[in-house]
């Protein structure tokens, strides 16, 4: 018995719900931020079992993670500070707060 | 031979020159804010439209260039992208004519405005030509990171901030959402990036691979759906182009979907070829669903911004129909109308901007009796909204004819009777803002209009918002009677692209390669 | 079985674990910043499946942005919107997050069942088991090098542009009179309720 690829792929999906569901649910808006990097993580989980089982001598999704973990980084920064401003605003981050835009 | 000389030989950078000059642009603006001082913003956003005009010059020269595809298969500057990224550049230089006065008003720095803004042309531009996922993946978000910079720009205002935190949360979400499918296609395909090579691992889908390249499908068209605001992804889309900068919601209407759109016919025709059936399926749903749902809504606004939000909506459901038909003719379709929608929509979006500058609201209600005191921006309302309505010798009319008429040679009756009925709808809530404007009589003049400031066209940075508006209007009404060109560019960037002959690609590939081997020795 | 597969399994169990329990506290705590360390949590064992995945730099990659970065920057920016807040209950809230918690367990039966019956075309060849950053580095300067330079454009703005929107600035032209201090850094529309009616 060996580590399979299934395992890995598995354990993404199952990440990768936990972050819908706390996106959904999250009334935090940091809170749902944290949820987009769960997200992020369980693709890159799958990219980098893909690119261990799959393509071990190109290992083109280990770059693929990297550039992955790149973008998570920089939509970190940009969502906190979209966070504080509208702290500075608004003196909450209660996502059923905003609700000054309504269709 | 070392690894350094191999690659640099096989590169063809000249393919992204136009991005380049659109970076080099970039950096110009930002190191001349730091050293200039504030007061030569003005200055550098005129800089920046002339890098803007040099990288359509240059786009201009790659046209029919035969060795399109550089740096190894990640980018392919094939004539279908050179099309999309023209749009772009063209979309992104109207928008700096247009905010140049708005930002100053609101008080913000306006070269980091325009810098933020040139980076998302580059994000948009490197997603038109694209060619392998991780490019696409980066170009994607370097493109919907930088559209939720500038849509918090005026950080003061909580309906700016509120916009932005939803786009953001929603963007991210559904970037996430197309990258497990990218991911996906990376792992069906056993491990290959390159959008051609993927399709050709793809081909077999009879032994159980096919329920994970529908999800991989789906998830794509998620991400896909949310660039182009197609029904039931477009929530975001009336409360981004409500709480956002005016000329960032012109950029988004234009740049980002006209992005969206050249990703759309990239991903879709060459990675998905084998499920075409399904997606067009996928995407005669989301095209009903936008054409109905968009132009319905769109009959209850009171604000002109949000009206423009549902009628861009409607808008994307009306070029999807270019998307459903599948044939050439189809793709050319939506080129089209889609260089034809930049004029007319940036337009439109320009005369909002003049009136709210000059009188602090956006209320169609407000606009009433402006024909009395400034006949200009009336006129060049009129025109842009009964082209965007499709009324007939205007440049909207003969996009929507050829968009229905393809439609129609593909056998998509249902689609463009729908198409048809909605477009009257449409007519209905363009004319209405027209006969608001031009025949009432005096004494129904809102007050707004009644207290209408003086027209000023030598204040500070009204003079560009002169030019784009004079511009605009002169290309929507001649777009109309001159459109054979137009439509002749449209053409022949579907017919020479090798996006549509997908079995040929690698060949010539690998040709050019041997070609610039050979060269190097 | 031989003892090294032992290990691995044993690992991948702890480790998978330890990743889903903490990556369900991060949605599920109250506290805001038991998430936070929780998700940090999260990270460290996934760079851990990494290592298993035979990834050794991507793993220590996980950790320094990750765990160094991404993690502290959320914890800051905890910290600086630290307000004892009471969330308004919201009624029929639970209905909802029911529905969700079903469509959740139905994506992963649907993501579970793709899983298991795709036949991955899984490559055996054995690789020398030498690091990967070379292999890495040069994928960076070649085929991948066009995405790595538009990173680059993509960090610089993502820096400039969450500095403008973060800091606080001063007003301009102090002196004016209070209605325009009021309005600068606006947008120029006025909000709908004072312009509409």
């Amino acid at each position: 018995m060996e580590l399979q690829l299934e395992y890995f792929l598995l354990l993404g999906a199952a990440l990768f719900c936990i972050g819908i569901y706390g996106l959904v649910t999250s009334r935090n808006a940091v809170r749902v931020l944290m949820s987009v990097e769960l997200l992020l993580n369980a693709v890159n989980l799958n990219l980098m079992g893909f690119s261990n089982f799959l393509d071990p001598v190109e290992i083109k999704g280990q770059v693929f993670t990297v550039f992955v973990i790149t973008v998570a980084a920089a939509e970190a920064a940009v969502g906190l500070a979209i966070i504080l401003a509208i702290y500075r605003n608004r003196d909450t981050i209660d996502m059923e707060q905003f609700n000054l835009l309504k269709w | 031979m070392d690894f350094s000389s191999t690659v640099a030989s096989q590169l063809n950078a000249g393919v992204i020159l136009p991005e380049g000059l659109v970076i080099i642009t970039l950096m110009v603006v930002l190191v001349g804010d730091i050293i200039l001082g504030r007061n030569a913003s003005r200055q550098l956003s005129y800089v920046a439209i002339a890098g803007l005009l040099g990288s359509v010059v240059a786009l201009y020269f790659q046209w029919d260039n035969s060795q399109t595809i550089g740096f190894l298969g990640g980018f392919n500057g094939d004539n279908l992208s050179i099309v999309f990224r023209g749009t772009i550049v063209l979309s992104t230089a109207f928008t700096i004519l247009m905010s140049i006065r708005y930002i100053q008003q609101s008080g913000t720095a306006l070269a980091e405005f325009v810098s933020i803004l040139l980076t998302a042309t580059l994000g948009a531009m490197f997603l038109c030509g694209a060619n392998d996922l991780v490019m696409i993946f980066l170009s994607l978000e370097t493109l919907s990171i930088s559209s939720y910079l500038l849509t918090g720009y005026t950080k003061r205002d909580p309906r700016s901030n509120e916009a932005a935190l939803k786009y953001l949360l929603i963007g991210a979400a559904s970037s996430a959402i197309f990258l497990y499918g990218v991911s996906l296609l990376y792992g069906l395909s056993g491990g290959e990036i390159r959008l051609d090579a993927i399709a050709a691992q793809l081909t077999d889908l009879s032994s159980g691979q096919s329920l994970g390249v529908a999800i991989a499908l789906v998830f794509a068209i998620a991400g896909i759906a949310f660039k182009i605001s197609a029904v039931p992804f477009h929530q975001w889309t009336p409360d981004v182009y409500e709480g956002s900068p005016t000329p960032v919601v012109a950029f988004l209407s234009v740049g980002s979907k006209a992005a969206g759109f050249a990703l759309a016919i990239r991903l879709l025709v060459t990675v998905f070829g084998q499920v075409t059936p399904e997606w067009q399926f996928i995407f005669t749903a989301l095209a009903v669903l936008s054409m109905i749902l968009g132009n319905v809504v769109a009959l209850a606004q009171t604000s002109m911004k949000r009206m423009l939000a549902y009628s861009s909506i409607a808008q994307a459901g009306f070029v999807m129909i270019g998307l459903v038909a599948g044939s050439d003719d189809g793709y050319a379709s939506m080129v089209f109308y889609l260089f034809i929608y930049l004029f007319m929509n940036l337009g439109a979006f320009t005369c909002v901007i003049l009136f709210s500058l000059r009188t602090g609201t956006d209320q169609i209600a407000e606009y009433s009796g402006l024909y009395q005191k400034d006949p200009l921006l009336t006129l060049a309302l009129s025109i842009c909204l009964l082209s965007l309505g499709g009324i007939p010798p205007l440049a909207g009319f003969f996009g929507k004819i050829y968009l229905f008429w393809v439609g129609w040679q593909a056998g998509l009756y249902g689609l463009v009777l729908l198409g048809l009925v909605t477009s009257v709808v449409s007519i209905y809530y363009y004319i209405r803002v027209v006969k608001m404007m031009v025949v009432k009589e005096p004494h129904e003049m809102s007050d707004t209009v009644k207290n209408y400031p003086p027209i000023r066209w030598n204040l500070p940075g009204m003079r560009p918002l002169q030019v784009g508006l004079v511009l605009s209007l002169v290309a929507t009404t001649l777009a109309g009677i001159l459109s054979n060109p137009l439509f002749n560019l449209a053409n022949s960037s579907i017919s020479n692209s090798s996006v549509f002959q997908t079995a040929s690609t690698p060949v010539i590939l690998s040709e050019s390669i041997i070609n610039r081997q050979s060269l190097s020795e | 079985m031989n003892l090294a597969e032992g290990v691995q399994i044993v690992s991948f169990g702890i480790l998978a674990v330890m990743m889903l329990g903490a990556a369900l506290g991060v949605v599920l705590l109250n506290q805001i910043v038991y998430s936070a360390f929780l998700l940090g949590g999260v990270f460290m064992s996934i760079s851990g499946l990494y290592i298993l995945l035979n990834a050794d730099f991507v793993a220590a990659a996980q950790i320094l942005i990750y765990v160094g970065a991404v993690n502290v920057l959320i914890l800051f920016a905890i910290m600086l919107v630290n307000k004892k807040e009471e969330f308004k209950p919201v009624r029929n809230r639970w209905i909802r997050q029911g529905a969700t918690a079903l469509v959740c367990v139905g994506l992963l039966a649907l993501l579970s069942t793709m899983v298991l019956a795709t036949p991955w075309a899984v490559d055996t060849t054995t690789v020398n088991a030498s690091s990967t950053i070379i292999q890495i580095g040069k994928h960076f300067f070649s085929d991948f090098l066009l995405p790595f330079e538009l990173a680059s454009v993509l960090l610089l703005m993502a820096m400039v542009g969450a500095i403008i929107l973060a800091r606080r600035d001063f007003i301009p032209e102090r002196k004016a009179t209070t209605t325009e201090v009021e309005t600068a850094l606006t947008l120029p529309e006025r909000p709908r309720e004072l312009s509409g009616s």
